[in-house]
């Protein structure tokens, strides 16, 4: 089965890192899994997208087929407005409602989810740039697309020694949330 | 045993380069390429190779000309924009025979254009980078493992023929990330091609005095074997000439040991020039190559899923084109290709050159984005 995943947000935020994890965990799981970034030529604040494909079979075309995305993360209203047209209608959306401002009708045609993964990485994990392991775990916990403990383990290959810990701390969070939003 | 590894396309190429003997790499960062020169710089160092970012593109070429001329294996990266800069220099590299790959990772044109989109239109800039004569070799990576396959191929063709040789990736190709099966490193080390010299005696020596279609043998500079290189015509020692006769024998060997060797064999080594994809029982073959091969391979799937008989032609090797075999497909296909590339139609164009008909269908795009497999399934029905 092929899940399509898609990140949003603005340069600068880290949103690629979570996608390079989730290809990375896949494929260690003896599927296949793609992640390909678009951005703008801004430095900073241009509308990035991630979309990750994961798959037990074999994945050529490595973007997120528009219609088809059955979760997506939003950290920036720029990037939200400009894909959310990707997601499949009845699909996952979660927003960081700080950043992220939904309509009416966009909450008629998706499950939408608000949680502050900025602040939480900002000031309960106590590192900004832990938001990206946050977003990484929301994810993970809506979609059940890979084992957790190898995410954990793919995740903490991918950063520095030194940071493992709040890391950790980030991922666990990020569960909880996403578990209080589920229910 | 094949090697999995997770990367991205620049990285892979920038691995192949080195696994496939390079030990110079002179370059500029610009963006989509500047991950190969990122890997360049963090590997080569532990080879006993070197990397070395110049003041400017002109400046990156001319030093891994220069490098070559050494024989050492060489080789830059750039964008098109570099290209067009570089041209100059890759006019010397061709005229004076130094083995050279050029890595272009393609982006929206033309200037700076799009730098951070996905294109393919620099394919005619490959087969024509510079002014003159002479015949261009392109290699197109059409996966994350072609990535690391096709520059190995670049590398033993430069050395095997005495020119440049373009590796073209694009955006998406060289940015996804994702696996890629390499061959083992003892059977890319059992394919390395290395430059012929010459063994005489030093007084005989004159590197450009070979026979027609065939390419200079040029002694690596310092090893006791006089050398003079020059980007003016030459002759059989390198040192100027403007003899009417050389002028012409220069060009038509130049040309010719690219292109004749390629109608001979329909190929420059023993490795396949394109991939064809369920074409044998096909009504309608979509011809693309690249990054939108990946999501042609996907439409041809949908399509046959759909009881629409739909086969890919995938060129690998761009320039010289695989004639041959385009021939056949032009006679098997009437009015039953559909062509799909990321600029105006610059291989299109090739395409009707080649088969001498313009009775196909093209889907073309040129804003930066790519071209998904659903706007290639509605496509093929169109022509239905």
């Amino acid at each position: 089965m092929r899940h399509t995943l898609r990140f949003t947000g603005v340069g600068g935020q880290g949103v690629l890192l979570a996608g390079e994890i989730m290809a990375a965990c896949k494929i260690k799981n003896s599927g296949y899994g793609l992640k390909t970034a678009t951005y703008t030529s801004q430095v900073r604040g241009g509308a990035t997208v991630v979309d990750i494909t994961l798959d037990d079979d074999e994945i050529r075309y490595p973007y997120a087929n528009e219609g088809e995305i059955n979760f997506m993360l939003s950290v920036a209203d720029v990037s939200y407005q400009q894909f959310k047209n990707g997601v499949k209608p009845g699909g996952i959306i979660v927003v960081d409602p700080n950043l992220v401002h939904p309509t009416d009708e966009d909450r008629k045609k998706w499950t939408i989810h608000e949680i502050p993964i900025i602040t939480i990485a900002k000031e309960e994990v106590g590192n900004v740039i832990t938001q990206s392991v946050v977003a990484l775990a929301i994810t993970n916990t809506m979609t059940s697309v890979l084992p957790k403990e190898s995410l954990i383990e793919t995740m903490l290959s991918k950063v520095p020694a030194k940071v493992h810990e709040a890391n950790k701390k980030a991922y666990a969070l990020g569960e909880s949330y996403a578990l209080k939003a589920m229910n | 045993m094949a090697r999995e590894v997770i990367s991205t396309g620049n990285e892979l190429a920038a691995k192949a380069a080195i696994e496939a003997g390079a030990r110079f790499f002179g370059g500029y960062p610009i963006t989509p390429s500047s991950e190969v020169m990122h890997v360049a710089s963090d590997l080569l160092p532990a080879v006993g190779g070197v990397a070395i970012q110049m003041e400017d593109e002109i400046a990156g070429i001319s030093s891994a000309i220069g490098a070559s001329a050494t024989g050492v294996k060489s080789f830059t990266a750039t964008s098109g924009p570099g290209i067009s800069l570089k041209a100059e220099q890759i006019g010397l590299a061709f005229i004076a025979e130094i083995p050279l790959v050029i890595i272009n990772v393609m982006r929206g044109g033309p200037s700076t254009g799009l730098p951070t989109r996905v294109s393919q239109a620099d394919i005619g800039q490959a087969q024509y980078p510079t002014h003159g004569d002479y015949a261009s070799i392109t290699l197109c990576a059409g996966s994350l493992s072609e990535c690391y396959t096709q520059t190995v191929r670049a590398f033993n063709l430069a050395e095997k023929y005495m020119t440049p040789v373009f590796m073209l990736l694009d955006e998406t190709i060289g940015h996804m990330h994702g696996k890629a099966d390499l061959p083992d490193i003892e059977a890319i080390e059992a394919s390395i091609v290395d430059r012929e010299k010459f063994h005489g005696d030093p007084a005989d020596y004159k590197p450009y005095d070979v026979p027609m279609n065939k390419p200079a043998i040029l002694n690596p500079m310092f090893e006791g074997y006089k050398y003079h290189v020059t980007g003016l015509h030459h002759g059989t020692e390198g040192f100027p000439t403007e003899d009417a006769q050389q002028c012409e024998f220069n060009i038509e060997r130049l040309v010719g040991k690219i292109n004749t060797i390629h109608l001979e064999n329909n190929g420059l080594d023993d490795l396949p020039d394109y991939e064809e994809v369920d074409l044998d029982d096909a009504d309608i073959c979509i011809i693309a190559y690249g990054s939108i091969a990946l999501g042609a391979y996907e439409a041809v799937k949908k399509l046959r899923s759909e009881g629409i008989k739909a086969g890919l032609f995938r060129p690998i090797m761009l320039w010289p084109s695989p004639i041959k075999r385009l021939e056949e497909l032009g006679r098997q296909f009437e009015n039953r290709i559909m062509i799909t590339e990321l600029n105006m139609g610059q291989y299109s164009r090739e395409i009707e050159r080649v088969i001498k008909r313009n009775d196909f269908t093209t889907l073309l795009k040129a804003n930066g984005r790519p071209i998904a497999p659903a706007e290639m399934v509605a496509k093929v029905k169109e022509m239905m």
